[in-house]
This record gives C-alpha cells, sequence and structure tokens, in this order.
C-alpha cells in the first residue's frame, strides 16, 4: 500500500548533502528519507531555518577567507 | 506571465468551493477570472464548451488536443478543476464527458453576450465633466499615492520626499501582512517587505489587494463582495468616471480605503462619483501591457506618463547608471547596489559580490533583483541587446540585460544558498513497479511531480490531492 | 545545484506574451446572403460574428481586433473606423456616440459595446450607401481589396506595436530575405514576442464570381504567406476555390460548414484558438485542396491551361499571335492545339530553341496529404452537431 510522506524535499551539491548527514547524525531530527542520491533527500518541514543558518555558519566559516580577494576597485 | 499570476492564483485556488459559487455570480468576475487566471490552452477549452448544450466527452477533449501536448492539456483542465470552472459529470450513456459548471458559464455568456442586468459592469456617471479630471492626472494621483506607500516601507520620508498621508489603514494593513514592523515607534521593513517593494507594480497590487481582501473578512466585511468588486473595478475604463449609487456599504468602504492606495481616485469621500485609476484597470491585464504604461508613470518623477521609461542601464562590468532622483528608486537601488556618485538626475555604482551577498541577507532573492533591473531598463539598453542579438543571427532569445550579469548574480546568490527546498510530499512504498508508474506519469502530467525515482519506487510532488484522489480512485 | 552552465542563460523577460491582433472579413454580398436566408439570417450572423469577437478580446486584455466588410461593389472597415474623429487604438474614445446608447446596455463590458456599435452603425451605413445600381450590377464581392485593408491594417499595427513595446521589428517578421522556408525553429520564438496577426474571412459568395479577382487575390495571399499570417475561412455556402488555396498556404483553418445554425459554436471551437494555443491543437484542415487557377486571360477557372514558360502566366487557350499576354515573349504553341485530351502533364519537344514553348499546367482537385488527425476533429465537430448544435 503507497503511503505518501509530508516533507521537504531538498536539492543540493553532495558535499551539502554530506553536511546535513552529519548533523542528522547527532540527534537524528533533520532527515525524513534519504534518498540515496547524493543530491536529494527529504527533510522535516520545521527544521529549514534551523538548517540553513547552521549551514549558513559553518559554510562562511570555511569559505569566508575568500571575502577578502574581493575587489572594489574602480 | 507566470511569476505576478501565481499569487491571486494561490489566494483563490484556496477558497472553498461555495465561494467559488458566489464570486461567480458577476459577469465582471468571472470574465476577470478568465482573462487573467487561465492559460491559453483553457481558455480554448472554456470558450469550446460555453455554447454547447451537452457536456463534451472527455474523449473528443482529448482527440482535440495533439498528443504531444498533452502536459499542457493536463495543466489546463487541472487548473480549470482547481478554479472549480470546469466539472466532469457522467452522461446518459455513461460517458465521461467534461462542461463548464454553471454560474461560471452563465456569468462569461452573459459578459461576451450583454444582459438585462444593470450594474454588472459599474454604471457610467451621467453628471457633465465640470471638473475634468485627465488621464494624466490620474496617473500622477496613482503614482504619488503608491510611491507613499513604498517610500513609507523603506522609509524614505526623512530624506526630502514629499510627505504622502498615508491612513492608518494603510499602515495597518502593510503590518497585518508582514511586510513592515513597527520596532520603538520606528517603521522597519521585513524580509518579504524588501521582496514585495522590489516586484513590479502589478504584482505588487494584487499582493496588497489580497492582504485587503483577508483583513475585510476579519473586520466583518463579506470577502466575497470585496473581492468580486476589486474584479469588478479591473473590467473599469480608465479616465472614466463611475457612479456610486447603488453601490453597497462595503463597496464605498472598499472604495474609501483603495483610495488611499491609489487604485482608485474620488475628489473626496463623499463624492458621488469616482474613477478607477491604471492601477485598478490593469489588474487583470498580462504583465506586459502593465509594465509599460503604468511602471512607466510610477518610475522616474522626472518624466511621469511617459510610456516605457525605463532608467537604468546596466554594463558588462557590472556597472550600474540610474537616471532617477526619486529617492524611493534611489533607496531601492542601494538596496543590491554600492552606489558611489549622486548628480542631479543620476545615481551611478557598482554590483558587487559583497553589495548583492548583503541584499540576500536581507532575504531579497536574485530573481527580484534581475526582474527589478529588467522591468526598469532604460530603452536605450534594450534597442541596444535587440539589435546585437539580430545581428549574430543567434536563436537565443533576445536578453535586454547582459547575460553576464544576470548569470553573476544569480551565482552569487547560490553561492550563499546552497540548497533548494520544496515542500511537499513523497510518496513511497509501491508494491509494484507498474502500481509506481501511473501516478508518478500522471503527477507529472498534471505538473506537480517534482522528484522521482525509478529505482526506489518513490516520488515527490508539490500538491498532493489530486494525486491521491488518483490514487484512490484507481484502487 | 550547480546547474547553471553558459549554454543556459538566465532570462526572466521571456514569459511576456504578446497580444494578437484578429481581423475579420466579412462577405456582405446580398445576393449570396438571400440564399441561406433560412437556416442564417445576416443580422443573426453578425450578431454570433460579435459574441465571437468579445470572446476573442476576452481571452487576453491587450487583444486588438478588425472588422472589413466585403461588399458589392467596394470593401469597407466597419471597425476601427477613421472618420468617426475616432482613433483605431484608442479606446477611450469620448464621445458623441454616448448619448443615444448609454442607457440601457450599461449592464455590458465596455470595449464589447463600442465595438458592436461601432460595426452595426457602420454596417447601417454601408447598406444604406448601396444604390439600387450597385445592387444590380454587382453578384460578386471585393475580396481581393478587403483581404488589402486588412493586410495594410496588420501591417501598421505591427509596426506601431513593436515601437511601443521594443518588440522584433516587423521588417525582421517580414525579412524581404528570409521568407519562407527558412522560418521555422526560431521563428516560433520570435513570434510570441511581436503581434500575433490573423484573418478570419467569413465567406457566403460562391468561387466563380471571384475569378476575375484572381491575381490580386493570389498576392495578398502570398503576402499573408510570407507574414506568416494564417487565414482562416469559415465557409457558410457555396465553396470558393482561392479560399481553399489561401488555407493551404498560409496554414489556416477552413471550414465548410454543413450546418450554419452552428455558426457560433463552429467559431469559438474551430477559429477562436490563436496561433501560440493551436500548436496544442488539432485543427480542422481542408485535406482535398481545390489547386485550381484562374487563366489570366478571361478570368475563367481552369484545371489544365497554357503557361507561360518565361513569366508562368496562365491562359485557357493560346492568345492571339502567340504571345504571352503579360511579358510579351513570343511562344510557340507547336501543335498542342489545347484540346489533346486530358493527361496533366505533357511536354511534347520538338525544337530547342526559341521561340519558348507552352507548358501544360494542371493540377488534379484532389492531391493532399490525408491526415488522419484532422480528419478526427471534422467527426467530432460533425458529431456535436447532429446531436445538439443549439444555443443558450
Amino acid at each position: 500500500m503507497p503511503r505518501a510522506v509530508k516533507g521537504l524535499l531538498i536539492e543540493c551539491d553532495p558535499s551539502i548533502k554530506a553536511m546535513i548527514q552529519m548533523y542528522d547524525e547527532e540527534r537524528h531530527d533533520y532527515i525524513v528519507e534519504d534518498l540515496d542520491d547524493d543530491r536529494h533527500l527529504v527533510i522535516k518541514e520545521s527544521q529549514l531555518e534551523n538548517l540553513k543558518a547552521r549551514l549558513d555558519q559553518d559554510l562562511d566559516a570555511k569559505i569566508g577567507g575568500l571575502e577578502d580577494s574581493e575587489s572594489e576597485g574602480q | 506571465m507566470a511569476a505576478s499570476m501565481s499569487r491571486p492564483l494561490e489566494y483563490l485556488e484556496s477558497l472553498p468551493g461555495t465561494t467559488f459559487k458566489k464570486l461567480y455570480q458577476q459577469p465582471s468576475t468571472a470574465l476577470a477570472i478568465f482573462r487573467r487566471m487561465l492559460p491559453d490552452l483553457a481558455k480554448c477549452f472554456v470558450m469550446a464548451m460555453l455554447y454547447l448544450k451537452d457536456p463534451l466527452p472527455t474523449s473528443d477533449l482529448e482527440k482535440w488536443v495533439r498528443s504531444d501536448s498533452k502536459r499542457q492539456r493536463d495543466n489546463a483542465l487541472s487548473i480549470l478543476g482547481r478554479l472549480h470552472i470546469l466539472s466532469t459529470t457522467l452522461t446518459d450513456n455513461n460517458v465521461r464527458a467534461c462542461m463548464v459548471n454553471d454560474p461560471f458559464a452563465s456569468s462569461l455568456r452573459q459578459a461576451l453576450m450583454g444582459s438585462d442586468d444593470a450594474q454588472s459592469f459599474g454604471v457610467l456617471s451621467q453628471t457633465s465633466n465640470e471638473s475634468t479630471i485627465t488621464v494624466a492626472d490620474l496617473d500622477e494621483y496613482a503614482r504619488r499615492q503608491w510611491e507613499g506607500v513604498l517610500g513609507y516601507m523603506v522609509g524614505t520620508s526623512g530624506l526630502g520626499q514629499r510627505d504622502i498621508n498615508l491612513s492608518k489603514g494603510v499602515k495597518q494593513l502593510l503590518q497585518a501582512g508582514h511586510l513592515v514592523e513597527i520596532r520603538n515607534h520606528h517603521v522597519d521593513i521585513t524580509k518579504d517587505g524588501f521582496g514585495f517593494v522590489l516586484q513590479d507594480v502589478n504584482t505588487q497590487v494584487w499582493h496588497i489587494l489580497i492582504l485587503y481582501v483577508e483583513s475585510a473578512q476579519a473586520i466583518g466585511m463579506d470577502s466575497v463582495e470585496v473581492l468580486s468588486f476589486l474584479f469588478l473595478l479591473s473590467s473599469l475604463e480608465l479616465g472614466q468616471s463611475y457612479d456610486k449609487k447603488g453601490m453597497t456599504s462595503v463597496q464605498l468602504r472598499t472604495l474609501t480605503d483603495l483610495a488611499d492606495f491609489g487604485i482608485v481616485y474620488q475628489e473626496s469621500p463623499d463624492a458621488t462619483r469616482f474613477y478607477p485609476t491604471r492601477l485598478a484597470t490593469t489588474l487583470t491585464s498580462d504583465s506586459n501591457a502593465l509594465s509599460t504604461p503604468a511602471s512607466g508613470s510610477l518610475n522616474g518623477p522626472g518624466q511621469p506618463g511617459i510610456p516605457g521609461t525605463g532608467f537604468i542601464i546596466i554594463e558588462t562590468n557590472y556597472r550600474l547608471y540610474a537616471y532617477t532622483s526619486s529617492p524611493l528608486q534611489i533607496s531601492l537601488i542601494s538596496l543590491f547596489t554600492n552606489l558611489k556618485y549622486r548628480f542631479p538626475n543620476l545615481v551611478t555604482g557598482k554590483i558587487t559580490r559583497m553589495s548583492v551577498r548583503r541584499a540576500i541577507d536581507k532575504g531579497i532573492t536574485a530573481d527580484q533583483i534581475i526582474s527589478y533591473l529588467l522591468t526598469h531598463a532604460h530603452p536605450q539598453l534594450r534597442k541596444h541587446n535587440a539589435g546585437q542579438a539580430t545581428s549574430s543571427s543567434s536563436t537565443m532569445p533576445i536578453s535586454v540585460l547582459p547575460p553576464t550579469v544576470t548569470d553573476q548574480i544569480r551565482l552569487w546568490q547560490l553561492e550563499r544558498d546552497r540548497l533548494k527546498a520544496t515542500p511537499g510530499f513523497l510518496f513511497k512504498d509501491f508494491s509494484s513497479l507498474a502500481d509506481y508508474q501511473t501516478p508518478c506519469e500522471y503527477a507529472r502530467d498534471i505538473g506537480v511531480l517534482v522528484w522521482k525515482s525509478d529505482r526506489k519506487r518513490m516520488f515527490f510532488v508539490s500538491r498532493h490531492e489530486e494525486v491521491v484522489a488518483f490514487l484512490k480512485s484507481r484502487s | 545545484m550547480d546547474t547553471i552552465d553558459a549554454s543556459e542563460h538566465y532570462e526572466l523577460g521571456t514569459t511576456e506574451i504578446a497580444p494578437s491582433l484578429l481581423t475579420v472579413i466579412i462577405d456582405t454580398n446580398p445576393h449570396a446572403w438571400a440564399t441561406i436566408e433560412d437556416a442564417l439570417p445576416f443580422s443573426k450572423a453578425v450578431a454570433n460574428i460579435l459574441v465571437f469577437i468579445n470572446a476573442h478580446l476576452a481571452c487576453n486584455y491587450a487583444n486588438e481586433v478588425a472588422v472589413v466588410a466585403s461588399h458589392l461593389q467596394k470593401a469597407a472597415w466597419l471597425y476601427p473606423v477613421s472618420h468617426h474623429s475616432q482613433k483605431p487604438a484608442d479606446r477611450d474614445g469620448d464621445v458623441v456616440m454616448n448619448g443615444d446608447s448609454n442607457g440601457p446596455q450599461t449592464s455590458k463590458y465596455r470595449s464589447f459595446r463600442l465595438i458592436e456599435e461601432q460595426v452595426n452603425r457602420s454596417l447601417k451605413d454601408l447598406l444604406d450607401s448601396t444604390s439600387n445600381d450597385d445592387f444590380r450590377s454587382n453578384t460578386s464581392t471585393m475580396l481581393a481589396g478587403s483581404l488589402t485593408l486588412a493586410l495594410s491594417n496588420i501591417n501598421r499595427r505591427t509596426i506601431a506595436w513593436a515601437e511601443e513595446h521594443g518588440g522584433t521589428k516587423p521588417d525582421e517578421v517580414a525579412g524581404d530575405g528570409g521568407g519562407l522556408a527558412t522560418a521555422n525553429g526560431s521563428a516560433a520564438v520570435e513570434d510570441d514576442r511581436s503581434l500575433q496577426s490573423r484573418i478570419l474571412i467569413v465567406s457566403v459568395s460562391g468561387s466563380s464570381d471571384s475569378a476575375h479577382q484572381y491575381i490580386p487575390m493570389m498576392n495578398s495571399i502570398f503576402a499573408c504567406q510570407r507574414l506568416r499570417i494564417p487565414i482562416d475561412v469559415c465557409k457558410l455556402s457555396g465553396d470558393a476555390v482561392f479560399l481553399q488555396q489561401a488555407c493551404d498556404a498560409t496554414k489556416g483553418v477552413y471550414m465548410s460548414l454543413s450546418e450554419p445554425r452552428g455558426f457560433l459554436q463552429y467559431l469559438m471551437m474551430g477559429f477562436l484558438p490563436d496561433q501560440r494555443s493551436r500548436r496544442h491543437l488539432v485543427l480542422p484542415t481542408r485535406i482535398d485542396v481545390d489547386f485550381r487557377a484562374a487563366c489570366f486571360c478571361h478570368r475563367r477557372v481552369v484545371d489544365i491551361g497554357f503557361v507561360c514558360s518565361i513569366c508562368l502566366s496562365i491562359f485557357c487557350e493560346p492568345p492571339a499571335g502567340n504571345e504571352c499576354l503579360t511579358c510579351g515573349s513570343p511562344l510557340d504553341a507547336g501543335n498542342l492545339g489545347g484540346k489533346t485530351g486530358s493527361s496533366s502533364e505533357k511536354e511534347e519537344e520538338e525544337e530547342e530553341d526559341p521561340p519558348s514553348k507552352w507548358w501544360f499546367g494542371g493540377w488534379d482537385a484532389n492531391v493532399g496529404a490525408c491526415d488522419s488527425d484532422s480528419r478526427a476533429l471534422n467527426i467530432i465537430i460533425l458529431d456535436l452537431f447532429n446531436e445538439g448544435w443549439n444555443l443558450h
């Protein structure tokens, strides 16, 4: 019997997916269904904002160094 | 068309079926919804069936559409169904057939053929025009009021902008819609608000009107009546004055409220007649017809009313020149641009990674930036790039903005926004491949399928009602 | 989501949809209308056409319409009419005319009403101005003139629209070099952004009457073909040879109504979809097009005739002096006296040198691929009307 599960389909790079999986391992409170094709997964709707904030934070920390190379030269 | 249409469409879809019955009593509403909300093919279906006595067998309808346009057909039928315009029945000899539902069909026929019912398209004022209001006056009024609203939101009133007296109702509405927040007596624009101010005028007006209808219900006005009055307004003619006689108290109240936004004009709240402005009359036009005259008149105070006035030039090196002195426009541009110099009629700046990043942090999307730039592109920019595209005789569509810039703005957004989230439903646990395939194909045909995996027998849809109904009908 | 690559530029503006301009040519030949008076009186046909026009305008805020009457002695504008102090595009229009008709009819959408009033008034003017002499001396209809009027208006509006909207310039669409064959894939995209025009001819007169207009008509048809303006034909009585060719050449819809009482339904189902929608629909097209031509000398419709090998003019019999009437080339009719039997392709070459020869040209009236899809629709529509064509 087919079932329908409510959730958010997340489409992202393999790298981002790896990070989400890492977060989920802590308490298993993100992922509803891992669609194992390295770009898609379904997560709980309530966790989106939390997830985004966390990703932004971590990504900033990782690629923040690039900001300096920005040139405002005229 | 799609972008500015989706919001009213979404709102309408959320209404219960009985509301539609009431709404469709008015020929003006039927006409407006027909014209504004339906894709081309759906319009053809409705018109083809409108004057048929018997329901049209579904098989005939299927034969009428080319086999390779099945998707468009199902999409059209799905929208018609969601708006309660079309329904399928079984005829006497058990053939599935579809027909246009009645209040809608008879109202649309009335709109096309005329009827005795006096009021459905407004009553022209018979009083002689002793104080003539020209179209230019109306445009000026609409522009002033609308800019006033936007100016209030982005807080330009301190920058020397003439202050428009915004009524309390307007301010409350903006708050109720979470477009602004009041913190310590200070107006603060929200993320939604930033998105809002960059949209094109037609979308903005719809957004406000839907907020208005929602709030009308809260204060005890009949939302159906307000909504059908809005559709009536949209079918009136610019430059004509209409008589208020015979209008209900709800309609009169709506009229006064809309005057604050510049959607209608009346000399005073107790005048006997009113004028619709361009903001009202273009509500049910496609965005194309609107973007020229109305946003032209709303753009730069320097050249009010000139059709198609854009003022932004953007070069491939990300430099931006905006020929405007409107504080509102300047503050909008500064949302995503590093402004460098300001001259009496010109500001220049540069779009940079940081400036776009800043905008995105505020909740503005790359799409909104690009569509703002596109709406306000200088005619010279349009001409220049159109000329280039034809000379190279490429098959690529003509792009008004330099493609490098639009692509880069999007890339800058992606850099930050690394995932795309779609709310919806995952269907899984199908017992056989065949069980999985049919609903999956159905979902794709009606345009709700987002993702699927044949191997795992799972698919993800953005709307589940129709798929569930489909599954039920088969089990 | 690194889904961006250089080949796919991100573009927002492409979803804007251009409006369409529908030009209706009404054949107002009273002689022909008299023959179908019982099935469909003229007044009712006009009322139906007006509803159809309203439906067209209802489809898009910016859609435009023009109506031409193809009358006995002249072709005349029914809408827009310029000498009425009313500009075609100017719907704000004022005016005098509101006075008499404003009261009773306010329940109608204003732009619909303005067009209806204008069409009815000009139609009345046109009929009033037809003298008895005109009536007696003419039995045909000025179709070629009407097509020319329609085309010139379309051209004017296309240019004006392109200027207002900065869209595709008309000379690109019309492209003197581009022409017919090169256009297709990319042309469809281009077309979406310029004003979409099409012509609908509501025809009642027979073909034999219009043979004398063969050349101007074919010229108009080729112009439409080049400008990619489909000519749709709704034939209420008789069958006109050249109109079939018009539809065939311009990929328009041809319907000959077996049941004129269902006129409105035919209009709504067959003729309302614009070019964009037509890409998705199976349209009723003629499968057996009558490709006969009229000769240049006597304006007779001929199956087989003589064709000048220099300029391709058609003659029903070798002209006097064996000289082509069009280009003046001396031609040798040889021994093909014109009555050599029925074979349509006959080239009996005797001498290779000038004078040039006559060619025999001819078409089989029943050539044409049979398209099963279009046949299906014809059957559907017929079924509908056998059961219930009734209007509500």
